[in-house]
């Protein structure tokens, strides 16, 4: 056991636990954060995606031992229901979600995706950034078309963009 | 004119939408309690082997263990299944496949359990697994059941084949093999059981089907059914794979050793692959006759499926698929054969297209090879053979409900990509690629069979705060057949759809309504709560009559509230009046789903009184150095009957194509002498992002005087006519068939070699094997 330190969506925690536990369990058995799944554990599906300093890295690959002061970013902290992020209204409006378990890693990815772009994004370019992300439900059509719109609405609310 | 609507037909956001993109929603396996204690199942090391003994001392005695069980803690009936309940729960004295559960651990941490499971000793005597579906049927070989390696023979005569024969023009035979494909939904079986101080059992694990699988952990404990409480939505994705029973047995005999501390099971991706059932491998002969004019005069099928090691579905799988084999044709002369096959090959059960998928391949790639020949239109073909509503089908019954085949074959051929394809075909990305665009038709039987009950149920409820609670046990499954719901719910409660919660799956708050299966949910369950809706109108209306002390007739049901004259109420109002006067806030609604008659002589439940259509049109490109082969784009046309929510209609439709996508060209669980050489996503390779093509829907609203609002059902149908599709673009683009799926790039290479060498003999299981 060992105490380990390190910032969740802008929170500090203090975790004691063996420095071998990956990141994914400690945050859904010991930070009770349950938006990051898991699905293969093996960094095949990107269901348990969350930011480590603003990259995109499985959860599930990552020991907790490896964070002492690291910041993470998980889904909860890219907006809850009360306060949802521009990426998330818009998979909402698109009908981007269907079961629904892969969708926190998928949006965890398509907000590292975005932050880092100034335009909206080609289909292409999407394909290639979302390409580490497994779903089974939607065919991708509607995740492809929601963050295409979560583009367009970040430029016009920074006036880069007429609003239509 | 038609009264217009508010919430039926439209573009609604899923009601579950903000809790599922910020993760805020718990599904089963994400629960987690204090107390908890981990489970663990400990497999069989082979497929098939005696067992002698099992000691478990050793692993008792590891510290930090809290029970060890087998087949002896057994209180009820050691068996499950949905059909015959031929499968143990725990293995006894002998195990089948390597799925086979043989012991239960529980114990305080993962790690503590496994190892527990690896001092448990197994005393085994090895047996030779059967792993081919033929020589299984064959007399010499060794019976896996007391009634032998046949566990069910379906087999539909209608007219004659062999005369039939004698008259044709042309006769088209070949042999089609297709895979054993993993739902691979994103989350592994799993969830949690916990037994209280009163003896009550909650058992949280994602199901299709909340009642039977209490049914059936009731069996196995020998326990009041009424003492056990199934909580089975929402689910992180299904499609037939958590039809069965998963690990509520498990949970729940786990929960009856672990003094009250919920016990917690989600399994591994590679515990998941090996125990979880797959899709049916079918060996598919079909013999095809026509006229010179394109009329097609006789079909003969013998299909063959693996089902593995016990029946789960499999029974019901062979019949659905000898029913659909003949396509939405009239086909005079049939006679179709399928047997379903007990093999040492893990399990096979249930699969979204429930074995259609598996012979559509076979009648749809004799219609393209029959109008090749015949210099035949492929659309004309078919338009030439569908039935119509009033029809006789192949198998001789009248289809009395709608049928939109021809109207989707229309769109079809007056789509871009068809009317324009010999310009498309040509834009190939490299000089060495080719293009190919072809079409393919099917269709799917909605509900159950005859014989089986098939009905919804859904109660409604007013709340104190003046909203309604929809209570309807089909799952949510990930289609949105929860917002389908309070689409029709609150359309005829004439209210906003903000003031409808919907509830799903627990047995302690929703009625039986049958399972989220069977392109089912959105038609029964929906027309249960079209049925329940208008007794809640009639609820508000007398008590607003006796609250504002005027006729009944004088109340007008306005959007979010009642009126008279010049009087108001709020259903807040309404539920404070009933509440006082203890007068009841609840109503229910149930459907009976209409039925055939009579039942199709040895068919095993045929006809589906009910069905829906597809067409769906494709344009592949094929490396020609590589064989590698990307689907560019799809047309999927339903006949979904009205669509309750058309973005719900497309990302059924989107998700379905790109599943069939991975169906014809990727995926395929390889097993070998019984052993599972695919272990998880690193070797069982689905369609990512990137293989995604683009995707069209362009339904045909025909509407069903049956459903609700007219609507039919989609969730199987959608991945179904894209296989041959696939298929038939790829000899479109090269001229190489290919009849053994998955379609992979050393399948395709290898019938491009043969075309390269002009084989006199292309026919499939000459040169594919």
């Amino acid at each position: 056991m060992k105490e380990l330190n390190f910032t969740v969506n802008g929170s500090l925690h203090s975790v004691s636990c063996h420095p071998a536990k990956t990141l994914l369990d400690v945050l859904r058995e010991d930070l009770d954060m349950t938006a990051s799944k898991e699905c293969c554990g093996k960094g095949e599906c990107g269901s348990c995606s969350v930011l480590l300093n603003g990259e995109v890295v499985c959860s599930c690959l990552v020991l907790v031992g490896q964070l002492e002061n690291e910041e993470i970013t998980t889904c909860e902290g890219i907006g809850l229901t009360a306060n949802m992020d521009v990426i998330q209204e818009s998979f909402v409006e698109e009908g981007a979600t269907q079961c629904g378990y892969c969708t926190p890693g998928i949006i965890v990815a398509s907000k590292a995706f975005l932050k880092n772009i100034d335009q909206v994004p080609t289909i292409d370019e999407i394909k290639t950034a979302l390409g580490g992300n497994l779903c089974r439900c939607t065919g991708y059509t509607k995740i492809i078309n929601a963050i295409q719109m979560a583009a367009k609405k970040e430029l016009q609310e920074k006036g880069a963009m007429p609003a239509v | 004119m038609k009264p217009s609507l508010n919430w039926v037909g439209k573009r609604v956001k899923r009601i579950d939408g903000p809790e599922k993109v910020t993760g805020e929603l718990k599904y089963m396996t994400d629960y987690h309690f204090e107390n908890m204690v981990w489970g663990k199942v400990l497999r069989a090391k082979y497929p098939y082997a005696r067992i002698h003994s099992i000691q478990t001392e050793k692993a008792r005695q590891l510290p930090g263990v809290i029970c060890v069980l087998t087949h002896e803690d057994i209180p009820g009936f050691n068996g499950f299944g949905i059909v015959i309940p031929d499968q143990p729960v725990l293995a006894s004295d002998i195990v089948r496949c390597t799925g086979d559960a043989v012991a239960l651990v529980a114990a305080e941490t993962q790690e503590i359990a496994e190892q527990a499971l690896r001092l448990i000793e197994v005393d085994y005597e090895l047996l030779e697994a059967i792993t081919d579906a033929e020589l299984a049927m064959s007399s010499s070989a060794p019976k896996l059941h007391p009634d032998g390696n046949i566990h069910s023979h379906v087999k539909i005569i209608n007219g004659d084949t062999d005369a039939a024969f004698k008259e044709a023009d042309i006769i088209i035979e070949n042999t089609f093999y297709s895979p054993r494909q993993m739902h691979a939904f994103i989350e592994t079986e799993g969830g949690w059981g916990v037994m209280d101080d009163e003896g009550l059992i909650t058992i949280r694990c994602p199901g299709q089907y909340a009642y039977r699988d209490r049914m059936q952990i009731a069996r196995a404990l020998a326990y009041n059914p009424e003492l056990i409480r199934v909580i089975s939505s929402p689910i992180g994705g299904a499609f037939g794979g958590k039809d069965e029973i998963t690990v509520q047995i498990y949970l729940a005999l786990l929960a009856m050793y672990t003094n009250g501390r919920p016990v917690k099971i989600h399994l591994s991706r590679e515990e998941s692959v090996i125990a979880g059932i797959k899709r049916h491998p079918f060996k598919v002969q079909m013999r095809t006759a026509a006229k010179k004019d394109g009329t097609l005069l006789a079909n003969e099928v013998r299909a063959v499926a693996d089902t593995g090691a016990y029946a789960s579905l499999g029974g019901a799988v062979i019949a659905l698929a000898i029913e659909h084999s003949c396509g939405p044709y009239k086909i005079p002369n049939v006679n179709l054969e399928g047997f379903c096959v007990y093999t040492n090959n893990g399990i096979s059960g249930a699969f979204r297209g429930f074995g259609v998928n598996q012979v559509c391949i076979g009648i749809e790639t004799h219609l393209d090879m029959i109008a090749e020949q015949l210099e035949l239109d492929p659309v004309e073909i078919r338009k030439k053979n569908v039935y119509h509503q009033g029809d006789i089908s192949s198998m001789g019954h009248v289809v009395k409900t709608s049928v939109g085949t021809f109207k989707t074959l229309e769109i079809a051929e007056n789509c871009d990509l068809w009317k324009n394809r010999s310009q498309f075909k040509k834009e190939v990305s490299e000089p060495w690629k080719k293009r190919g665009v072809a079409l393919a038709t099917s269709f799917h039987g909605i509900g159950m069979g005859i014989g089986l009950p098939d009905y919804g149920a859904a109660s409604i409820e007013l709340l104190p705060n003046g909203k309604f609670l929809v209570a309807v046990g089909c799952e949510e499954i990930g289609g949105g057949n929860g917002t389908t719901y309070a689409q029709i719910a609150a359309e005829i409660l004439n209210c906003d759809i903000s003031k409808i919660k919907v509830v799903q799956g627990d047995t302690s708050k929703t009625l039986d309504g049958g399972t989220v299966t069977a392109s089912r949910s959105t038609y029964t369950g929906g027309r249960a709560v079209a049925a329940a809706a208008p007794k809640m109108i009639k609820l508000l209306t007398s008590a607003a009559a006796e609250i504002l002390q005027v006729p009944l007739s004088d109340i007008i049901v306005q959007r979010d509230c009642l009126t008279a004259k010049e009087e108001s109420l709020t259903y807040k109002a309404i539920y404070e009046y009933l509440y006082i006067h203890h007068k009841p806030a609840k109503v229910e609604g149930h459907f009976l789903l209409p039925k055939e008659k009579v039942e199709i002589k040895g068919s095993g439940g045929a006809p589906h009184h009910l069905y829906g259509y597809l067409t769906h049109v494709v344009m592949v490109e094929v490396d020609t150095l590589t064989g590698e082969t990307d689907v560019l784009r799809v047309v999927s046309i339903p006949d979904a009957g009205k669509v309750i929510n058309p973005q719900g209609l497309e990302g059924q439709a989107e998700g379905g194509a790109v599943m069939g996508i991975g169906y014809t060209l990727y995926e395929d669980v390889i097993i070998e002498e019984g052993f599972h050489k695919t272990k998880n996503f690193t070797d069982y390779i689905i369609p990512t992002i990137r293989e995604t093509p683009v995707i069209e829907t362009f339904p045909v609203e025909d509407a069903e005087q049956t459903g609700p609002f007219g609507a039919k059902g989609i969730g199987e149908v959608v991945m179904i006519p894209i296989i041959p599709a696939i298929m038939s673009a790829i000899y479109d683009a090269t001229g190489a068939r290919i009849y053994h799926l998955p379609a992979t790039p050393e399948r395709i290479f290898n019938a491009l070699k043969d075309v390269k060498n002009k084989m006199p003999n292309i026919q499939g299981d000459k040169n594919d094997e």
